[in-house]
C-alpha cells in the first residue's frame, strides 16, 4: 500500500468518525485486472479497501446527486472541476461535500496498451509506471513504451491535474505529460474534412450507437433529473436507434454540457461501441474558452457559462 | 467426426455463401459484432474472442418494422412485412451465446409465438467455435457448460492446430457437411486432440460462482433493501449489461408516422432505465437498487421459475463491458445466508 492510500484511508475514516461525512465515495480495487470500482460507504469496515492508482478512471462526481447526507469524495483535477460546475448549477451546496484531492498524473487508457501490444487486458501481467514510461509485461517479458502513448487523450491536454476545489489534499501533483497535439489528432482531422466529409464521418459513427445512454448516466455534467429523450409528451426525439435520433441525441446533449464538461473522458471510455464522443466534447470545450475564456469548473462563484450574458460579449459566435 | 483445414475456412465459407447469408465476427464497424461476411476476410480466426454485440441481434434485431400502417379514409391499412425467409448462417457463434439462444428461445415460443424471432430462428444455422482463450470475466462453467462444449449449435468447430475439428451436432448440420467439399474424416488423433483442447480451455475460465447456494439464498433476499441498496450504490443505470447481455430480450414497441404513412417498430429495452416501468400513476422501480434487484433476480430466480434455467451463461459481457465495473458475481456471491427480515415496505 502507499503512502497516499494510507493517508486517504486515515482521512476517510476520520471524516466518518467525526461525523463530518456520511458517505465516503472513492475507488476501490475491481474484480478484473487493471480496474478499480466505485466505492460508496458509510461503513467504516470498508474504508481499509479505498485503493489509489492509475486506473483509477470514474468520475465519482456522478454519484454525489445519489447521496443523501454529506459525501467525503476522492476527486481528481477533472472531478473536483465537475464537482465546482455542480455547485455554480445549484446541484450540490459546497458544505454537503468534503472533497479529498488526489494526485493525478494521468490514467492509462487500456485500449492504447491493447492496440500497442496486439494483447487484450486480461492478457497482460501487468502495467506500471516507471518515471515517464509504461512498462507493460506480457508472458514475463517488459515492454516500456512512453507515457504520452498510454495516457487518456484526456490527460494528455490537462491543464489542471491538481484539484481546484478541495478540502484535503493528499499529496504534491507530479509532473503531467502532456500532448496537446497529440491530443486532439482526431480533431483536427474533423476540422480538416469538408462539411460533406464530417457528415458522413459521423452519420457513420452515429449509426451503430445502441442507446444504452452509457455517456450520459456516467457524465456529471447530465445532472437532469428527467432528460429531453425520455419526454413523451411532446416527444421530441425518437427512442428508435436511428442514427439520425442517435445523433440528435448527442448533438443536444453536447450542447447541454457545454460549459460544463471537464473533458473527463468518461463518455467515450464508457461507450460500449467506440463513438469518438471526446471529439465533440472537446470541441465544444475548445470553442468556449476560445469565445468566452471561459474553462468549465474553476470557479465556483461564477454563473455557469449558458446561464450569463454580458453586454460586451462577442456575437461574432453565430457563423 | 470430421476435419477441415484452418487454410480452407474461407473455401468453405464461399461454399455456404451460395446459401446463406453468411455472417463472421468483424470489427470493421467499430465494435466486435457478427456481419455479414465480405467474401474474403477470415482475419477474425486471429483475433476473435468473442463480440461485444451478442449474436442475439441476428434474431432479435435492436429495432426491426412489425407492420407498416397507413391512414386512409379515416382508417388504416395494415402492411405486413415480407417474412424473414433469408437462410442465414452464423460461423463462429460461442457455446456461452448459444446456449442463450436457446435459453431465450423458450419466451419466444412461449404462450405466444413471436413469428419475428422464431422465422429468424429458424432460417438459420448456427456454426460454433469453441473458446479456446476465455476472458478473465467468463464463468460459463459455473453455469454447466463448458467453453468449447458442442452445444446449442448445428456444427462445433475446435481449432486442433492446423486443422479444426468437426462435430455434426444436428441433422441439419450433418446435411450441411455432407454437401460441403474440403471436409474429411476425423481421425482418433483428432478426436483425442480436441479433447484436450477443451480441457485445457475448461480449465483457464477461473472465475467460479456456487449457482446451487445462489438459487438457496437468492429467493430469501428479496426483501433485503439494505443489501440491494447497497450493491446497487455504483450502478450507473445505463442500458450496456441488459443490452448487450445474450439473454436479455427486452423490447419496447414505438409508433412512428409521418404523413398518414407509419410504422409499428420494436427496439430493444432495458429494465435499467427508470422509464421501463413508468407509469402514469407511479413507477414500481423508480429507485435504482429495485431495477438492480430485478436484474439479477430475473436471471437467477424468476426465470428459473418459469423455465427451469438459469438466464445467464456466463459470457462475462455485462462485467467486462461495465463502465463502473458492477459485477454480478460478486453480487450473486455476497447474498446473505440468512432470510431477510423483511425490510421493504409494501
Amino acid at each position: 500500500m502507499s503512502e497516499t492510500e494510507q493517508k486517504l484511508r486515515n482521512e476517510a475514516m476520520t471524516l466518518l468518525e467525526q461525523g463530518r461525512a456520511d458517505y465516503i465515495i472513492g475507488y476501490e480495487a475491481g474484480s478484473l485486472k487493471f480496474t478499480t470500482t466505485p466505492l460508496i460507504t458509510r461503513d467504516k469496515d470498508d474504508i481499509d479497501r479505498l485503493v489509489i492508482n492509475p486506473f483509477i478512471l470514474n468520475n465519482l462526481s456522478v454519484f454525489l446527486g445519489d447521496i443523501s447526507g454529506k459525501a467525503g469524495i476522492v476527486a481528481k483535477g477533472c472531478d473536483s472541476r465537475s464537482i465546482v460546475s455542480l455547485i455554480q448549477d445549484q446541484q450540490l451546496a459546497r458544505e454537503d461535500i468534503v472533497i479529498i484531492g488526489v494526485p493525478c498524473s494521468g490514467v492509462i487508457d487500456l485500449n492504447k496498451v491493447e492496440k500497442l501490444t496486439g494483447k487484450d487486458r486480461d492478457e497482460l501481467d501487468d502495467i506500471a509506471w516507471a518515471g515517464d514510461k509504461a512498462v507493460v509485461t506480457i508472458e514475463g517479458a517488459k515492454k516500456e513504451f512512453p507515457a504520452k502513448d498510454v495516457l487518456m487523450d484526456d490527460c494528455l491536454s490537462c491543464d489542471m491535474p491538481a484539484p481546484q476545489e478541495y478540502d484535503i489534499l493528499l499529496d504534491e501533483v507530479g509532473p503531467l505529460v502532456c500532448d496537446k497535439e497529440l491530443s486532439r489528432s482526431q480533431i483536427k482531422e474533423l476540422e480538416e474534412m469538408s462539411p460533406e466529409q464530417r457528415w458522413e464521418f459521423w452519420k457513420n459513427e452515429f449509426s451503430r450507437c445502441i442507446r444504452c445512454y452509457a455517456c450520459r448516466q456516467v457524465c456529471p455534467a447530465c445532472f437532469c433529473k428527467r432528460c429531453f429523450v425520455e419526454e413523451t409528451e411532446p416527444q421530441w426525439i425518437s427512442p428508435l436507434p436511428k442514427w439520425q435520433d442517435n445523433l440528435i441525441f448527442q448533438m443536444t446533449r453536447m450542447i447541454h454540457v457545454a460549459g460544463r464538461c471537464t473533458d473527463c473522458g468518461e463518455c467515450q471510455r464508457s461507450c460500449p461501441v467506440n463513438i469518438p464522443l471526446r471529439s465533440l466534447s472537446k470541441k465544444m470545450e475548445e470553442i468556449a474558452d476560445e469565445l468566452f475564456q471561459y474553462k468549465a469548473g474553476t470557479d465556483k462563484d461564477a454563473p455557469p457559462l449558458m446561464a450569463a450574458y454580458e453586454s460586451e460579449e462577442a456575437e461574432d459566435f453565430i457563423r | 467426426m470430421k476435419k477441415v483445414k484452418k487454410q480452407d475456412i474461407t473455401r468453405l465459407l464461399s461454399q455456404w455463401q451460395k446459401e446463406f447469408t453468411v455472417f463472421v465476427p468483424s470489427r470493421e464497424n467499430g465494435a466486435a459484432e457478427m456481419t455479414v461476411w465480405d467474401g474474403q476476410d477470415v482475419s477474425f480466426l486471429d483475433w476473435y474472442r468473442n463480440t461485444v454485440i451478442p449474436p442475439k441481434a441476428n434474431f432479435l434485431l435492436n429495432m426491426e418494422i412489425m407492420f407498416g400502417f397507413r391512414k386512409e379514409d379515416g382508417s388504416y391499412n395494415l402492411e405486413l412485412p415480407a417474412a424473414a425467409t433469408q437462410k442465414q448462417l452464423v460461423f463462429g457463434i460461442r457455446p456461452c451465446d448459444a446456449r442463450a439462444t436457446s435459453i431465450i428461445d423458450m419466451v419466444f415460443k412461449d404462450a405466444y409465438e413471436d413469428k419475428y424471432y422464431l422465422n429468424r430462428r429458424e432460417n438459420t444455422l448456427l456454426i460454433g467455435m469453441g473458446c479456446l482463450n476465455p476472458y478473465d470475466s467468463c464463468f460459463c462453467t459455473s453455469l454447466g457448460l463448458g467453453p468449447a462444449e458442442a452445444t446449442d449449435v448445428d456444427l462445433m468447430l475446435t481449432d486442433i492446430g492446423d486443422d479444426f475439428l468437426i462435430e455434426e451436432v444436428t441433422d441439419k448440420g450433418k446435411e450441411l457437411v455432407a454437401r460441403t467439399e474440403g471436409v474429411v474424416e476425423a481421425t482418433r488423433d483428432d478426436e483425442s486432440r480436441a479433447g484436450e483442447v477443451k480441457d485445457t480451455a475448461y480449465k483457464k475460465v477461473t472465475r467460479k460462482i456456487d449457482t446451487r447456494e445462489i438459487e438457496k439464498r437468492l429467493p430469501a433476499s428479496f426483501d433485503n433493501e439494505e443489501f440491494w441498496e447497497k450493491v446497487a450504490a455504483k450502478c450507473v443505470s445505463c442500458g450496456i449489461c441488459t443490452f448487450l447481455c445474450p439473454t436479455c430480450y427486452c423490447f419496447d414497441i414505438n409508433d412512428e408516422m409521418l404523413k398518414g404513412d407509419g410504422a409499428r417498430y420494436r427496439n430493444w429495452d432495458s429494465c435499467s432505465f427508470p422509464l421501463y416501468t413508468k407509469m402514469p400513476a407511479e413507477n414500481p422501480r423508480e429507485e435504482k437498487w429495485r431495477r438492480v434487484r430485478q436484474k439479477v433476480h430475473h436471471k437467477y430466480t424468476f426465470y428459473p421459475s418459469l423455465f427451469d434455467v438459469i438466464a445467464c451463461t456466463g459470457c462475462g459481457r455485462c462485467i467486462r463491458l461495465c463502465p463502473v465495473n458492477w459485477d454480478i458475481t460478486q453480487t450473486l456471491e455476497s447474498v446473505p445466508a440468512e432470510a431477510a427480515t423483511g425490510t421493504e415496505k409494501k
